[in-house]
């Protein structure tokens, strides 16, 4: 080989790359035309307006691009894009802000856009990479706790410290917990006299410990239920999660919250796009999650949610600093029960068949 | 005389028969029916597709591994139903449901209807309908949610219980309360299909009867009521498959513990998102009231509901 026919080659392979960067390129700008609007699914009342406010709002003024929250139920959306991406539509949402088992379980299903490339994934918390999964099909924004929320006036002695007061007849009728058991099932082992290294494996004692309660006649329901149900006095203890506590007192309602001895189940939420946009339309919804990962953005939206962020640093809210309901030190979640995703997503509907069974029965 | 005098209607219509006459020839009448009937077949056919994708699905089962269901044919999801004793609990209880919501919502319709029917006074009858179709303008979740108020712990009634020194109860979140909830929603339905059955009967029938010495209990035994068949039937079937279906009142009255099998297939399909088990749930369904509602003609005959040369 000559060097007249290395540097030939050479020219040849440089031209070739500039022509194709110039064939290319409109290509790249036209991923980066703006979408006429971002369309992010969302859970209403004070999840909505905290992610309108913390992220959404400032993601405008930043970009230019309005941002439509849409309301649908996060279990009614996942079937949607689901068909969507599997018949070649483009998905009804941009970006869907989901609980990370059910974002994990769309990434198993390989309907799911690869987040690894966002810059301001770089020294976020350990929290903010799913579990279980290869590179970011998800990125976790913050944990939160599902708490034992009560009426003050129904404990007059202070507040509950074991979830076994559920089980005292007299709070038959006015105890609440989430529909699909969600929240509790491994807190239901502990309290009825198993350990965490019980779970999965043996959920027995979580089961008989249902099957107490169901004496009792729990109500079962979804975050607006709890509010309603504290509102009309229907109930007075809930295992729910402490934002719909701290919004209810909030909004006037008198309600406290704690973490019993057995502790509380500590879980997370993220942010994913699905798979079948239009190549700018995806540019922009991962330019979105990418925002609600800035520090910004975090300690507004977060901050509004009373919830921990997965970036680093940011101080608690100041009615929250100290509240257990607000882990920030390992210290804090140690009192806390983390089941991994990949537990969850392959348990849950097994959990899930019993926990009907014994309360539909 | 000249055509130009024929009025202009006439004029109208004769240029739309002529159209007619070239859209429609006349060697295509025989067509017509079937033209007429071709949207509704169109919409049944839809239908058909679509429970014949319910059955599809029906017979696979979930991989958790993908979340998609496995292409191997097989009927686990069939024998799951069997083998969890709680969805023959949830059935029994939306079957039992069912029949007690038609039972009640037909008993109080019936001489709603007949007062409809057989009120001398018009302004009587303009209110009786003007508070059957007030319902109908508030939907189901709506009114659901309005019993909430009502019957809740702080609500009306409870409140005027308070009010009189009695001990309140609790009325919402149970059975009883899901019942009360569709006997109110399903009330209008069951009176609107009385309504015209009613109207069919010629009032001289019960007066021939009563003129022949009958009391009007034996009038309304054996005249009304073996004339007002049709309307007993068509609003027991009609009352009886949209309880069975029904979704919001119990989900929302029944305080979660008191579901109806369409929050079963509800469940499945998205909180636990196995389509497969879901479509095996709403096909069970699907036979079961189409069997019940079978049943029903078979002893009844469809000529209870009017239809000419049924039997």
């Amino acid at each position: 080989m000559t060097t007249t026919d290395f540097a030939g080659r050479r020219t040849f392979l440089k031209l070739g790359a500039a022509g194709a960067g110039a064939l290319a390129m409109p290509g790249i700008l036209r991923a980066q035309d703006k979408p006429s609007e971002i369309i992010v699914r969302a859970w209403g009342g004070a999840w909505g307006d905290a992610l309108k406010e913390g992220v959404a709002d400032p993601f405008t003024a930043a970009t230019g691009i309005p941002v439509r929250l849409d309301f649908t139920e996060d279990n009614e959306i996942k079937p949607k894009i689901w068909a969507a991406v599997d018949q070649g539509r483009i998905p009804p949402i941009h970006v869907n802000w989901d609980t990370t088992t059910n974002a994990t379980i769309s990434a198993l299903r390989g309907v799911t856009v690869d987040l690894s490339d966002l810059s301001n994934l770089e020294g976020l918390l350990p929290l903010a990479k799913p579990t279980g999964l290869e590179g970011y099909p998800l990125v976790n924004t913050y944990a939160y706790v599902y708490v034992c929320a009560y009426r003050p006036e129904a404990f007059p002695d202070g507040a509950p410290d074991s979830w076994t007061v559920m089980l005292d007849p007299k709070f038959k009728g006015r105890v609440a917990l989430y529909d699909d058991g969600i929240g509790f099932n491994p807190i239901a082992v502990i309290a009825g006299g198993g350990s965490f290294e019980d779970i999965p494996g043996n959920m027995e004692p979580g089961y008989e410990f249902y099957r107490k309660l169901k004496e009792n006649a729990p109500l079962l329901g979804e975050d607006a239920d709890f509010t309603t149900w504290f509102q009309n006095g229907e109930i007075d203890l809930a295992c729910t999660i402490s934002v719909n506590a701290r919004a209810a007192r909030q909004s006037g309602i008198d309600v406290e919250w704690t973490v019993p001895k057995e502790g509380c189940k500590v879980d997370t939420d993220g942010l994913w796009v699905p798979r079948g946009l239009p190549a700018n339309e995806e540019h922009w919804a991962k330019e979105f999650v990418n925002f609600a990962l800035s520090r910004e953005a975090q300690e507004k939206w977060c901050s509004l949610l009373g919830l921990p962020p997965v970036f680093p640093g940011i101080a608690p809210p100041a009615d929250l600093v100290g509240d257990p309901s607000y882990p920030t030190t390992p210290a804090d979640f140690e009192r806390l029960v983390s089941v991994p995703s990949p537990v969850l997503v392959e348990n849950q509907p097994v959990w899930f068949a019993k926990f009907s069974e014994i309360f539909q029965g | 005389m000249s055509h130009m005098k024929y009025p202009i209607s006439w004029r109208l219509l004769d240029a739309l028969e002529a159209a007619a006459a070239v859209l429609w020839p006349a060697r295509m009448r025989r067509l017509t029916a079937w033209a007429l009937l071709a949207p509704a077949l169109f919409l049944v056919g839809v239908l058909v597709i679509g429970l014949g994708y319910m059955v599809e699905y029906s017979l696979h089962e979930l991989d958790l591994s993908t979340y998609r269901l496995k292409e191997a044919y097989s009927l686990t999801n069939y024998q799951t139903i069997l083998d969890r004793p709680v969805y023959a609990r949830v059935l029994g209880r939306t079957l039992l449901g069912a029949v007690l919501v038609t039972a009640i919502s037909v008993a109080l319709a019936f001489p709603y209807a007949y007062a409809i029917v057989r009120t001398p006074s018009a302004m009587v009858r303009k209110a009786l309908l003007v508070a059957l179709f007030l319902p109908f303008f508030i939907g189901q979740v709506v009114r659901a949610y309005g019993w909430l108020i009502v019957l809740g712990r702080e609500g009306l009634v409870n409140s005027a219980l308070a009010g009189m020194g009695l001990p309140t109860v609790d009325l919402l979140f149970t059975y009883p309360a899901v019942i009360f909830g569709l006997v109110q929603y399903m009330l209008p339905f069951a009176i609107l299909l009385l309504v015209p059955a009613l109207a069919a009967i010629p009032e001289d029938m019960e007066l021939a009867s009563e003129s022949l010495g009958a009391r009007w209990t034996s009038t309304f035994r054996h005249v009304v009521i073996p004339m007002a068949k049709p309307g007993l039937i068509g609003a027991s079937v009609v009352v009886f498959t949209l309880t069975l279906t029904d979704f919001a009142m119990p989900e929302i009255l029944g305080g979660g513990t008191s579901d109806f099998i369409a929050s079963a297939i509800y469940d499945s399909f998205f909180q636990i998102s196995n389509p497969g088990l879901g479509a095996a749930l709403s096909m069970v369904l699907v036979t079961l009231g189409s069997l019940i509602v079978a049943g029903v003609f078979l002893v009844a005959g469809t000529g209870t509901l009017g239809v000419r040369g049924a039997k």
